[in-house]
């Protein structure tokens, strides 16, 4: 008798469980289709009567118009410009210095390290002001450089790339001592082929961040040509009411989040590894 | 390619802590040299300060006269075998051998050579091609040692080679090792705790403990004449017995006696003998089984070992002092029994409190 | 030094010049070249703004010059500021809205999804998707969710001949709706964490409480979440140093307004110091940031370093 009786409080229990995280999923996907249906309707048709996103007849016009503005491809290929310039400097400093770290000694080492974890906690916006200032100096605002370079500074990579070194047995680099190969020798032929794994997590991180950051573009690249794709799909959508139509918009979110989202599909683990990693450090 | 190493007064600290103390030892050419002791005795690091990836405090090593220790790991002529094998794991087996003598720039004919040649006396080269990963542990083992071949060392050094290994496996490598020992004619340094591998390969063992070397001998002088307590109770299965026992020097030989008034007549000079009370040792084999009464002691059968061989009788004195005697292998001893204990005098020794040993005269 | 090795050789080993024992693990200046490259823009870029930043909060700057040292003035201003007052508020009012749900429901998530069917790698994936989206998107998105007539939410009340909630100009609801937005892209972080410690409990506990006949919710309660009692922790705190940066969502849907009610500090700070350019107050208002980031910093420090007391 009890014992049903606790089945079905099971089964009950795990119908509500089931219902709320559908609720969830919906709630998770509901607005994207929304967006994806809009992006797909006429402007005309739309503000006419706004339940039309159900039904035929749908258009691929506002996608032409999106990829016929000119500054949607200057932003894309400035994106990849700053995004792959910072991930790959990001990854030659990080590995060089996460090997550094890891692997030799040097006077000063350990209070260097320090230095640089502490630099995990400090948020952007508290050198924000000066480096602004500093590249206002050095005329880098409005260039490449100017988007690229602020990255580099980050100690995140150093931080991961040091880990994974430790984790390397140190016997490898012993054998390769007594192999007569030179620590450069070691840290290229050696370990780095190892740290293949970690340079994944680290890049896709780093130019997933790089592509998504938005308020170091804001205030350096001014200039409408300089825009990075997540600034200027910002700067159309300040004129939200009278732009050129809520699915013309809706195309441009399709369009930019659409890449982001399959490259998220392929490489899933890496970016939750990351994602998680940067967040405990 | 072989060499002679000498070892001179050699010290090293980590931080506060001594672990080798002023360490002297001359290794000959073409010897098979193993380094015994527990953990933690510095045997580890004493073969690591030879292939220079330990720096040497104070003191100094020089393998053929000339002082290597100032040399770099790469510089110094030597291959070791890591206890992990440290196998490269994105390189083949054959690129595994290669870059060590690619980087001291050797002809790319030579390497292939020596690879094949190395090949085909580990039996693998059909495993050239594969990559670590996709070899079984005893295959890893070959490669690691297929790798110090290549390198055509003065010296072997091999770092506890045989731990990651399975029992069976390991009887089988160590009478390769021994083989490859008497193929090469190379010296080699071995470093284990394990007093088996110790005793069947080495033609000397230096038998390390706490920061010193306790003796330096072949395995039966290892075996036979202890140098102290540590050795004797250290080398050797079941552990030697030890029971403490007051002298009577009265005679041209000392007799030990134990506390409830056993005593045995040992071979061992009274006048190299200062004091009256030593700890008595014995062998489990110089302990034989006879009827109760008849022997120098009487005892109560706790347990029975059956080696098959032999039988290990552990029997219990009347003051609760446990003996390991040795019986035939179809010993009709029970638990329970009482039975006599005949200690064989010529093989008994005595220590004194710093662990010193005296055995008999040598015969 | 020849005739010296001829006649004795073991005497120059004693007697000559000794030379420096081989050491591979000894400091060495050269292997510092391995860490300069970074260091250089770590120095640079990261060490010395913050420095500088500090000196500006002092001054009375602008974009060009750094003029007169004025003392804690830039931080007086500040304490009079009514409008920096109302965004520390904001600021804390944000991080209260989002931080707790998003704990909860990322707990809730990761204990309904932590197991190994496809349909839960499915919805792993679904619920982290949104956190890859730029921010630019995702308020894209969540405005035309809230804006009134076309948007997602007006037609649903509209279904039920409902008005629906003013979410971005209703000066009550207007942080609120931003926190929607907020919990919606930020929520795969806190799933995922929570699902990594739920992953590393020893399943042999569990086994050892179905023998012992302890039901879901005993289980739960007495083995689960004491288990990732430090993950919680954990959590809350870096979805407080997250939160506590807040800018683009409210930058973009609400531009800090009605009436400043949903200006963050970082918005304060864009407004002052690249708006108005009054750079010595904006950077004393980011020094106010730091400070407070910092003190969530360290608490997640000693958060993670105590790993090793409680397990």
């Amino acid at each position: 008798m009890s014992a049903t009786a606790s089945i079905e409080g099971r089964a009950f229990g795990d119908h509500l469980l089931l219902a709320l995280v559908i609720l969830l999923s919906i709630v998770m996907i509901a607005p994207v289709l929304w967006v994806i249906g809009l992006s797909l309707k006429d402007n005309t048709e739309l503000m006419a009567d706004p339940n039309s996103v159900f039904h035929a007849p749908y258009t691929l016009k506002n996608y032409i118009n999106t990829v016929g503005t000119s500054s949607v491809f200057i932003w894309v290929r400035n994106s990849i410009i700053v995004s792959g310039g910072l991930t790959l400097g990001t990854l030659i400093l990080s590995s060089l210095a996460g090997y550094g770290f890891a692997r030799l000694n040097f006077p000063g080492r350990d209070v260097l390290f320090v230095i640089v974890l502490f630099g995990l906690a400090v948020p952007e916006q508290a050198v924000l002001v000066a480096r602004h200032q500093i590249f206002s100096m050095l005329k880098f605002h409005n260039t490449y450089q100017g988007l690229i370079l602020p990255g580099l500074s980050a100690p995140f990579g150093v931080f991961l790339m040091t880990q994974y070194f430790k984790a390397i047995p140190k016997e490898l680099d012993e054998a390769a001592m007594l192999d007569n190969a030179s620590r450069l020798r070691i840290f290229w032929k050696v370990l780095l082929p190892l740290t293949l794994p970690a340079q994944a997590t680290l890049g896709i991180f780093t130019f997933l961040g790089a592509w998504n950051d938005y308020f170091w573009p804001l205030i350096s690249a001014t200039r409408k040509d300089m825009f990075t794709l997540t600034v200027g799909m910002a700067s159309t959508q300040t004129n939200f009411a009278q732009s050129e139509g809520i699915g013309f918009l809706m195309a441009q979110a399709v369009f930019a989040g659409a890449p982001i989202l399959i490259v998220y599909l392929f490489f899933q683990k890496y970016i939750v590894t990351a994602v998680s990693g940067a967040a405990v450090r | 390619m072989t060499a002679d190493i000498e070892i001179r007064n050699v010290s090293k600290q980590f931080g506060a802590m001594t672990v080798l103390d002023h360490l002297s030892l001359s290794i000959r050419a073409r010897e098979f040299i193993v380094f015994l002791g527990p953990s933690g005795c510095g045997k580890s690091t004493l073969l690591r300060m030879i292939a220079g990836l330990e720096a040497v405090d104070s003191g100094e090593i020089a393998i053929n006269n000339e002082r290597i220790d100032h040399l770099p790991p790469g510089k110094r002529g030597i291959a070791m075998v890591f206890q992990s094998y440290a196998l490269y794991p994105h390189m083949t087996v054959r690129d595994n051998m290669a870059f060590g003598l690619a980087n001291i720039g050797v002809p790319g004919k030579v390497i292939e050579a020596r690879i094949n040649e190395a090949a085909r006396i580990l039996e693998m080269p059909h495993l050239l091609d594969r990559k670590p990963g996709q070899l079984s542990g005893g295959q890893r083992q070959r490669v690691a040692i297929g790798r110090a071949i290549v390198k055509e060392p003065k010296a072997f050094l091999f770092d506890e080679p045989l731990s990651n290994l399975d029992a069976a496996l390991r009887t089988r490598t160590r009478i390769e090792l021994a083989q490859l020992h008497q193929r090469l004619q190379s010296t080699m340094i071995f470093v284990t705790h394990d007093q088996v591998e110790a005793m069947t390969l080495a033609d000397r063992i230096v038998v390390m403990n706490n920061r010193k070397i306790d003796q330096i001998g072949t395995p039966m002088e290892i075996y036979e004449r202890p140098a102290t307590k540590f050795v004797a109770g250290f080398v050797g299965a079941p552990a030697m017995n030890f029971v403490d026992a007051t002298l009577d020097r009265s005679g041209k030989n000392a007799t030990a006696r134990f506390a409830d008034g056993i005593s045995v007549q040992t071979e061992i000079a009274s006048s190299q003998l200062t004091d009256d009370n030593y700890t008595f040792g014995i062998r489990s084999e110089d302990v034989r089984i006879v009827a109760a009464g008849q022997g120098n002691a009487d005892g109560v059968v706790d347990v029975l070992e059956r080696l098959g061989e032999r039988t290990l009788i552990y029997a219990r004195l009347g003051d609760g002092q446990q003996i390991v005697g040795s019986d035939a292998g179809n010993s009709r001893v029970a638990v329970g029994d009482r039975i006599g204990l005949a200690f064989d005098g010529q093989k008994s020794h005595l220590f004194n409190e710093t662990g010193r040993a005296w055995h008999a005269r040598e015969a | 030094m020849v005739d010296r090795l001829a006649t004795s050789p073991t005497a120059t080993l004693a007697v000559g010049v000794r030379a420096p024992t081989a050491d591979i693990y000894a400091p060495q200046w050269r292997n510092f070249i391995f860490v300069a490259p970074f260091l250089f823009f770590f120095t640079t870029l990261l060490l010395f703004p913050l420095l500088w930043g500090m000196w500006l909060s002092f001054h009375k700057a602008d974009t060009f010059s750094s003029g007169n040292f004025v003392g804690l003035g830039n931080y007086a201003r500040l304490y009079h500021d009514k409008v920096f007052l109302q965004s520390i508020w904001n600021t804390f009012y944000f991080a209260l809205l989002t931080v707790p749900t998003l704990a909860l429901i990322g707990l809730f998530l990761a204990l309904c999804l932590n197991r190994r069917t496809r349909t839960a790698a499915v919805l792993r994936t679904l619920f982290f998707s949104s956190s890859v989206l730029s921010v630019t998107i995702v308020t894209l998105i969540w405005r035309i969710v809230f804006i009134p007539n076309v948007g997602l939410l007006s037609t649903i009340y509209g279904w039920f001949g409902a008005t629906a909630p003013a979410f971005i100009s209703d000066p009550s609801l207007a942080m609120i709706g931003i926190a929607i937005a907020t919990i919606w892209w930020c929520i795969g972080l806190p799933m995922m964490l929570f699902l990594s410690a739920l992953q590393q409990i020893p399943q042999d506990i569990y086994e050892a409480a179905a023998l012992d006949n302890a039901n879901r919710w005993q289980t739960l309660r007495s083995i689960t979440l004491p288990s990732i009692k430090r993950t919680f922790i954990l959590v809350i705190i870096i979805q407080i140093v997250l939160q506590f940066q807040l800018f683009g969502q409210a930058w973009l849907m609400t531009r800090g307004g009605p009436n400043n009610l949903t200006k963050p500090i970082v918005l304060y700070i864009y407004d002052t110091a690249f708006r108005r350019w009054d750079l010595g107050l904006g950077a004393a208002a980011s020094e106010i940031l730091f400070i407070l980031i910092l003190v969530a910093a360290m608490a997640q420090y000693l958060v993670t370093r105590s790993r090793g007391d409680q397990a």
